[in-house]
């Protein structure tokens, strides 16, 4: 069985047990995963930089519903957060900013290379030449 | 067609509608009732026994709020008028409207007065582009309310319309059948609520009612804003001028402001500017920055406020897409349907060049003028990671300079700077060049952001090695500037270098702002300010953003000869920074005249037609009114022309005003020092400066 990308997710996410980029921020936030038979919950601890996760059910500042399907897709990079947000495929309950704070470990698109090929000046004109 | 009217709510829910209240969009039509980039209603339509009315006057009484006198019947019928109908309209999560209908006749009168309501939730990308919708519209009765629904999957917007008195409801609308008594009169409040579909938890008076699309009770929001704009008002330092032109233009421009502020989810209570009511209430990179930039000296919550929304959604991975990278500052922030669903990049978009130096430039110049270390320690990560950006993102091509090519070739933005059209960028005899491009104002960006860095580091970061390492850095990109883009022949620098290091070598106002940046060096600097004041770029009003005499050059063209108000506040406040005090008087002249002339409210851009010949500015059509920066524009011009500038605990004037302005006083302006009070008397005589032909007078 290929293994489950959300819980390799936030074994990645916790295994440094510290992150520079949350640094000076801290926020609880709870994941409800709704697994069609059942609701599976990761429970996110950042004080400082240090992070943690468990599978806890306590009350968190932020608390996350959304759909397995959906949850893989946005930690695999496949679905924007934010989009999901919008969409309504993914709600918070409870502090914006910690779901915002948490957001920014997220992966970006598989194939994203932040690299594109220059373009000439000829062809610019031509793009451009009228009709 | 009725002239239009704007009115809105902090944030981004506004109504346009014709004068008489009534909203008819069509697919393309830009009136309606829009909430987070949703059109919430497009249609809503009051009639009397059928019949529309006429509008005998309108009044806008605050930025939220506007009241519409109504009478039964179109064109010249209404004379003789037995009914007179006030409909008054207030913007909140939705808005709210009374409508009064009095009875000017000594005996009852029986009517049928019937509301038109629908909405067709066009996102606001498919307003501009006229785009099919791929959802299911519904509507429903509940409770005595109409909802009107759109859904796609779970994507669900939903319009709920309430009234106090009771009326026949039904999917289109509202109908009152009511008698109104011999001089007498009969009212009812009307409530339209924008949602996301989530219902508030089951409450006393009204249950399953949807919460409005902010997460709020629209009468909560509504109560604290006249109070709200008074209170900003209040707090602003007090302005007196000989040339009372000036305090009319300081009151609109504040008022202005007022309306663009604009609150995000994560930061609530408080405001940071959008770009531009109605189309632009959202957060912009480089328009929110630079419009904190030119009001600092009078407000500095409007940049701390766009400080940390712009960090906390700063990038921090590569996504091509909406061309994200770590460390890189956002472009634009959209909430509509085709942003939701991924049809376009705005969930942020990061497609710009700039705003990422420039969000480190607004850090310091904020530390240096209200002592604030906390915030430039709290954002001391999020400064270094935009730091990192310019060398390890912007620099394309290896060669040490910030350039910028799309990514995202469908929907993302060609040129990456503030002139952002497509033919923005040219040589001289009218050729675009290719991808990259590296403008010559972002090099100037980048060598300020360096050098405002290497102060942070030193003085609140407490990072030497850092700040020594980043001055270093900083003047090794000066020398390669001044040498790399300095045209020999012009005495100028190029408005950029192109894809193989070669000029792109048309004159451009790009010049003014690189002495902003102060990577000009010092013995080049008089060249461009003649040139700034010169006959090809200075009309008369101001710089223009492409030189008479180049291929693309047209006085009504956007980026290509126009003249931005925006755009020449920095140029004034970088003439400053050189010691070229009457020529920053020059151009405070020229756009507060203008200023003046547009009744305060400067527009986007105006024709770059030379002075003498038009003798008026000529307004550039623009959908967008107030529009931030340019409402910003006369805030950084009076800090130019009183040479406000802090050093150390002190805020020093050194004025330099142009005479019209005779006796000007600033009192109270808020910083480091507490407040402090600006006088200066106008001694330059600015016409017998500028090198404008006289026009028959």
């Amino acid at each position: 069985m290929a293994a489950d990308p959300i819980s390799q997710f936030f074994a990645e996410f916790a295994a440094p047990g510290h992150l520079a980029t949350f640094e000076g921020d801290s926020a609880t936030l709870r994941f409800d995963v709704d697994d069609d038979s059942q609701v599976q919950h990761w429970y996110v601890a950042v004080r400082d930089g240090d992070v943690a996760v468990t599978r806890q059910t306590d009350a968190a500042d932020a608390v996350i519903q959304v759909d397995r399907p959906i949850f893989e897709a946005i930690v695999t990079g496949r679905m924007n957060a934010q989009a999901a947000l919008l969409r309504g495929v993914l709600s918070c309950a409870g502090s914006m900013a910690a779901l915002m704070m948490f957001q920014r470990c997220l992966p970006g698109p598989p194939g994203s290379t932040g690299r594109v090929a220059p373009i000439t000046s000829q062809t610019v004109m031509a793009q451009r030449r009228p009709k | 067609m009725s002239d239009q009217l704007v009115q809105i709510l902090e944030g981004n829910t506004f109504v346009v509608s014709d004068d008489r209240g009534d909203i008819e969009a069509s697919r393309t039509d830009p009136t309606g009732l829009f909430s987070f980039d949703t059109r919430f209603l497009s249609q809503w339509v009051l009639t009397v026994n059928g019949q529309r009315l006429t509008a005998l006057s309108t009044d806008d009484l605050q930025y939220f709020q506007t009241r519409f006198f109504l009478v039964p019947g179109s064109g010249t019928v209404y004379v003789d008028a037995k009914l007179t109908i006030i409909r008054e309209r207030e913007v909140a999560d939705g808005f709210r409207e009374q409508l009064r209908v009095f009875n000017h006749e000594s005996s009852p009168v029986d009517l049928a007065i019937r509301v038109e309501a629908g909405s067709d939730f066009a996102d606001l990308f498919e307003v501009k582009d006229a785009l099919k919708k791929k959802g299911r519209y519904g509507s429903e009765l509940a409770d005595g309310c109409l909802v009107l629904r759109y859904e796609r999957e779970t994507y669900t917007r939903e319009t709920w319309i309430s009234s106090s008195e009771p009326a026949g409801v039904d999917e289109h609308g509202l109908t009152y059948n009511v008698t109104v008594p011999a001089h007498g009169e009969w009212s009812t409040h009307l409530d339209v609520v924008a949602s996301d579909g989530s219902r508030e938890p089951a409450h006393a008076q009204a249950k399953d009612r949807p919460t409005g699309i902010r997460g709020q009770g629209s009468h909560r929001v509504r109560q604290d804003m006249a109070h709200g704009l008074q209170k900003w008002l209040q707090k602003l330092p007090t302005m007196e001028c000989d040339w009372e032109a000036v305090g009319r233009i300081y009151h609109r421009c504040m008022t202005d402001l007022a309306a663009l502020r604009f609150s995000t989810l994560t930061l609530p209570g408080r405001a940071l500017p959008a770009a531009g009511l109605p189309w632009f209430m959202t957060i912009f990179g480089r328009d929110s920055i630079f419009t904190s930039l030119q009001a600092l000296p009078f407000t500095s919550e409007l940049a701390s406020t766009t400080l940390l929304a712009l960090a906390e959604r700063q990038g921090t991975r590569i996504d091509d897409f909406r061309e994200e990278d770590p460390g890189r500052i956002l472009h634009e922030m959209r909430y509509g349907e085709m942003t939701a669903f991924e049809e376009r990049p705005h969930s942020p978009y990061y497609g710009n060049a700039d705003a990422t130096p420039l969000f480190v430039v607004l850090l310091d110049e904020y530390e240096r003028w209200t002592g604030d270390t906390k915030l430039a320690r709290d954002l001391e990560r999020a400064a270094r990671a935009a730091l990192s950006w310019i060398d390890e993102y912007a620099d394309l091509q290896g060669n040490g300079y910030v350039s910028y090519q799309r990514r995202n070739e469908e929907t993302g933005l060609e040129n990456q700077c503030w002139k952002d059209s497509w033919d923005s960028i040219s040589y001289r005899n009218g050729d675009l060049p290719g991808f990259p491009r590296a403008t010559c104002e972002l090099q100037g960006y980048a060598y300020d952001a360096k050098i405002r860095g290497a102060r942070l580091a030193r003085h609140v970061w407490q990072d030497t090695a850092f700040a020594e390492r980043l001055e270093k850095e900083a003047a090794d990109l000066k020398g390669r500037f001044n040498r790399d883009f300095w045209v020999e022949d012009g005495e100028y620098f190029a408005v950029a270098l192109d894809a193989d290091g070669r000029q792109v070598d048309s004159l451009t106002s790009n010049i003014g702002h690189l002495l902003w940046s102060g990577i000009v060096d010092e013995s080049k600097a008089g060249s461009i300010a003649r040139h700034l004041l010169g006959p090809q770029l200075f009309s008369g009003w101001g710089v223009r953003t492409l030189a008479e005499g180049e291929a693309r050059y047209n006085p009504i063209g956007y980026h290509v000869g126009t003249v931005w108000p925006f755009d020449n506040s920095f140029i004034a406040w970088g003439l400053r920074r050189y010691g070229f005090k009457d020529e920053a008087a020059c151009i405070v002249a020229g756009i507060m005249e203008a200023a003046e002339v547009f009744e305060g409210r400067l527009p986007e851009a105006f024709g770059g037609y030379e002075r003498s010949t038009t003798r008026y500015p000529v307004q550039y059509p623009t959908a967008c009114s107030p529009q931030a920066w340019s409402t910003g524009t006369p805030l950084l011009l009076l800090r130019a022309g009183l040479g406000l500038e802090p050093q150390g605990d002190n805020l020093i004037v050194d004025p330099a005003l142009p005479m019209q302005f005779g006796h000007l006083q600033i009192l109270d302006l808020p910083g480091r020092w507490k407040t402090m009070d600006a006088f200066g008397r106008g001694r330059i005589d600015t016409d017998r400066l500028t090198t404008r032909a006289s026009g028959p007078s």
